[in-house]
């Protein structure tokens, strides 16, 4: 019986937990310090993909990437959002501290430019980050930006819908956001590389509206006799 | 003074086989289609000659192809070769329909001597595999008349010259038909032998418009030829003896052109931005494309792969019979920054640049834009969106003076169709536009839905909610 199990062990294909090795890919840490604990003091992967599923915009999405996108911006690298859902709205960005010059914004008409343009982003070395709202991917396109991105070894982002959590996908980094009760943000790590994923930690965002939980008190309330139409 | 003179026999023949591959026997027949006027190699050898009838030709080889000389053509053709000859030498004049002259006694200190000019000329004709008969002498019409015969030599000696000239039967020596004949009642059968006649006699004999020739040949009248300039645009043309379908087919006359152009580019120190591109179709209109680079671009090898992503998008409409390239806007070349001596690191302003004209080129240059806030208090006012342009220095907008706002703006005002589960702030009234008749007036709120997302809400003056950005 040891004989087979040890036979066993010596296959490649046998994947064994206990060995898995530290990773050695190079990374740029998110800016949320609880999250980079949790993503084993690493944070976005360089020259992988990462995604972010999620059901609705306004959840504090952009706030987890936007300590990214201060410094990528202040580092004088392109950023690059393809087919954004809403408008990225500029004051907003330069009151935040982004330098809005390294910002381009793409639009696209159909899949196949989308890919070919996020592909051309992801292998130029002048990109710094991609932010990429493709709809909906086949497991195939995934793969070929895959390879994209480790040639080009930048930072992406693609923004997908929380039904593909239980797809299969090439991505490094995978993971799921949920909203709070208190304007903040539930991220539930569905894979990552180099540890087993399941970790889950929540990240207070309710600045990015200005709020501090004893303000709420004070707030007029709306003359909400309309509501609901 | 010395003169070179370059005779194009069959520039039109050489220009269509240069830009497509040999495709078999080819002759140019003359503007009313009834003669040959000059025949390529392959159809020399079937036995077609210049001057012959083209049904006699069509009999000798079926499958010819053929093109009709056009004189426009011809004349623009003339205007190629000069450009490239302006690179060696500074004083040409064009010689209307098929030559070339260039001075060439200021340039042999230059060259080291005249056989080395002679080289030179002789090597760029080969590299541009053009056919043309050389000759110099001590006047321009002199050499002409020598390369016209195909009895030029690299010489400056004038007694030398003068011999192979006095040589010349009368025949070849382009007087009129009248004088020609008289010349010859008189027994005269060479050039030398009217040289040896009393200018006073030719003149009272013949004509003074003979005489004015004969010494323009001698040298002993003044034959002043103006210099040519070369035009501040560059135009090339492609004609194709098969129409091309598929836009596959252009990129081997593009690929020569191109190159011409980067090496005009070069040799100008410029660059430029755009490129026009025109096919000409047999019964449509023609095609024009423009094909723009984000930044000054010289490079063959980009402007090729920018036309590619072009044709890619537009697939040709008809079958192309010519095409043509045409630059008129140029700028100066900025001297070379960010490499590095060893070329080490990368270029990275050139890769933005590359970057950028590739996703134009496929996406439009619409589909592009960059932001900036705008001073404005109506928040759908405050943002203004540009074409993309290259990073300068780093601004920093004092972040402390703007108010806060949502990162997502809803390209219109969505009605609010959820109850808000919390009210966070507000509200804040925004209040203008009365100046542009665009006007607003609402009250602002931050509200949290129920679905979790932060929303940025307002009430209009109508009472009505509506949704219109998200804190995300």
């Amino acid at each position: 019986m040891s004989e087979l199990l040890s036979s066993l062990l010596q296959d490649a294909r046998v994947w064994q937990g206990h060995k898995h090795r530290k990773t050695n890919q190079s990374a740029e840490p998110t800016g949320y310090q609880v999250l980079d604990n949790q993503l084993g003091g690493l944070g976005w992967p360089r020259g992988a993909l990462s995604e972010c599923l999620l059901d609705t915009c306004g959840i504090g999405e952009l706030h987890l990437v936007l300590p990214l996108i201060q410094r990528v911006s202040q580092e004088g690298k392109t950023i690059f959002w393809l087919n954004p859902p809403h408008t990225p709205y500029a004051p907003a960005l330069a009151r935040e501290g982004v330098s809005l010059d390294h910002l381009v914004m793409i639009n696209t008409r159909d899949q196949n430019d989308f890919l070919w343009t996020l592909e051309n982003c992801l292998r130029s070395p002048v990109t710094g980050l991609v932010l990429a709202w493709p709809g909906r991917l086949a497991g195939r396109d995934i793969r070929r930006l895959q390879l994209a991105s480790e040639a080009g070894g930048n930072v992406c982002v693609l923004f997908r819908s929380r039904r593909e959590v239980d797809q299969n996908s090439p991505a490094a980094l995978r993971l799921e956001l949920i909203p709070g009760e208190h304007q903040d943000l539930k991220v539930n790590i569905i894979k990552r590389r180099g540890s087993w994923p399941g970790q889950r930690c929540s990240l207070a965002l309710g600045q990015r509206a200005d709020i501090t939980n004893k303000e709420s008190s004070q707030v007029v309330q709306g003359p909400w006799s309309g509501a609901g139409r | 003074m010395l003169w070179l003179y370059l005779h194009f026999p069959h520039l039109l023949l050489d220009h269509i086989r240069r830009h497509q591959p040999p495709t078999g026997a080819l002759v140019i027949v003359d503007g009313a289609g009834h003669f040959v006027v000059q025949a390529c190699p392959t159809a020399r050898d079937l036995g077609i000659e210049t001057g012959m009838r083209l049904k006699t030709a069509l009999g000798l080889a079926p499958d010819l192809n053929i093109m009709r000389a056009d004189p426009k053509q011809e004349a623009w053709l003339l205007e190629d070769q000069a450009r490239w000859l302006y690179h060696y030498a500074a004083h040409i004049t064009l010689a209307p329909p098929d030559g070339i002259w260039a001075e060439v006694s200021s340039l042999q200190k230059l060259y080291g001597g005249l056989p080395a000019i002679w080289q030179t000329v002789e090597q760029a004709l080969t590299e541009r595999q053009l056919t043309a008969w050389v000759a110099i002498a001590h006047t321009p019409s002199a050499a002409r008349l020598l390369a016209h015969t195909g009895k030029g030599e690299c010489t400056a000696d004038k007694g030398h010259i003068l011999t192979a000239l006095g040589n010349l039967p009368l025949l070849a020596t382009g007087f009129d038909k009248k004088s020609s004949t008289r010349l010859q009642r008189l027994g005269l059968n060479t050039l030398g032998e009217v040289f040896a006649l009393p200018a006073a006699e030719l003149a009272r004999r013949l004509s003074p418009e003979l005489l004015a020739v004969v010494q323009k040949i001698q040298g002993t009248r003044a034959d002043p030829k103006a210099p040519w300039q070369p035009p501040h645009t560059f135009r090339q043309r492609a004609d194709f003896i098969q129409e091309v379908e598929h836009s596959q087919g252009l990129l081997f006359s593009l690929q020569r052109i191109l190159a011409e152009l980067e090496e005009d580019l070069c040799w100008r120190q410029q660059d430029t931005d755009t490129l026009l591109l025109m096919l000409q179709h047999r019964h449509e209109e023609p095609t024009r494309l423009r094909i723009r680079t984000t930044g000054p671009e010289h490079r063959a090898q980009v402007f090729l792969k920018l036309i590619q992503l072009k044709l890619d998008q537009q697939p040709l409409r008809a079958p192309v019979t010519s095409l043509v390239l045409a630059v008129k806007r140029f700028t100066g070349r900025e001297a070379p920054g960010g490499q590095d001596l060893l070329g080490e690191t990368q270029d990275l302003n050139e890769a933005w640049h590359t970057l950028i004209s590739r996703l134009q080129a496929r996406l439009g240059e619409q589909a592009l834009k960059q932001l900036a806030p705008r001073e404005d208090h109506r928040p759908e006012c405050a943002w203004s969106a540009s074409d993309v342009r290259k990073p300068g220095k780093p601004y920093r907008i004092a972040s402390g003076q703007l108010p806060h706002r949502p990162l997502w703006l809803l390209k219109g005002p969505r009605p609010l169709l959820q109850t808000p589960v919390v009210w966070h702030s507000g509200p804040e009234r925004i209040s203008g536009g009365w100046w542009d008749g665009q006007r607003v007036h609402r009250d602002y709120y931050i509200a949290q839905l129920p679905g979790g997302e932060l929303a940025w809400v307002f009430r209009d003056v109508q009472d009505g909610w509506f949704i219109h950005g998200w804190f995300g």
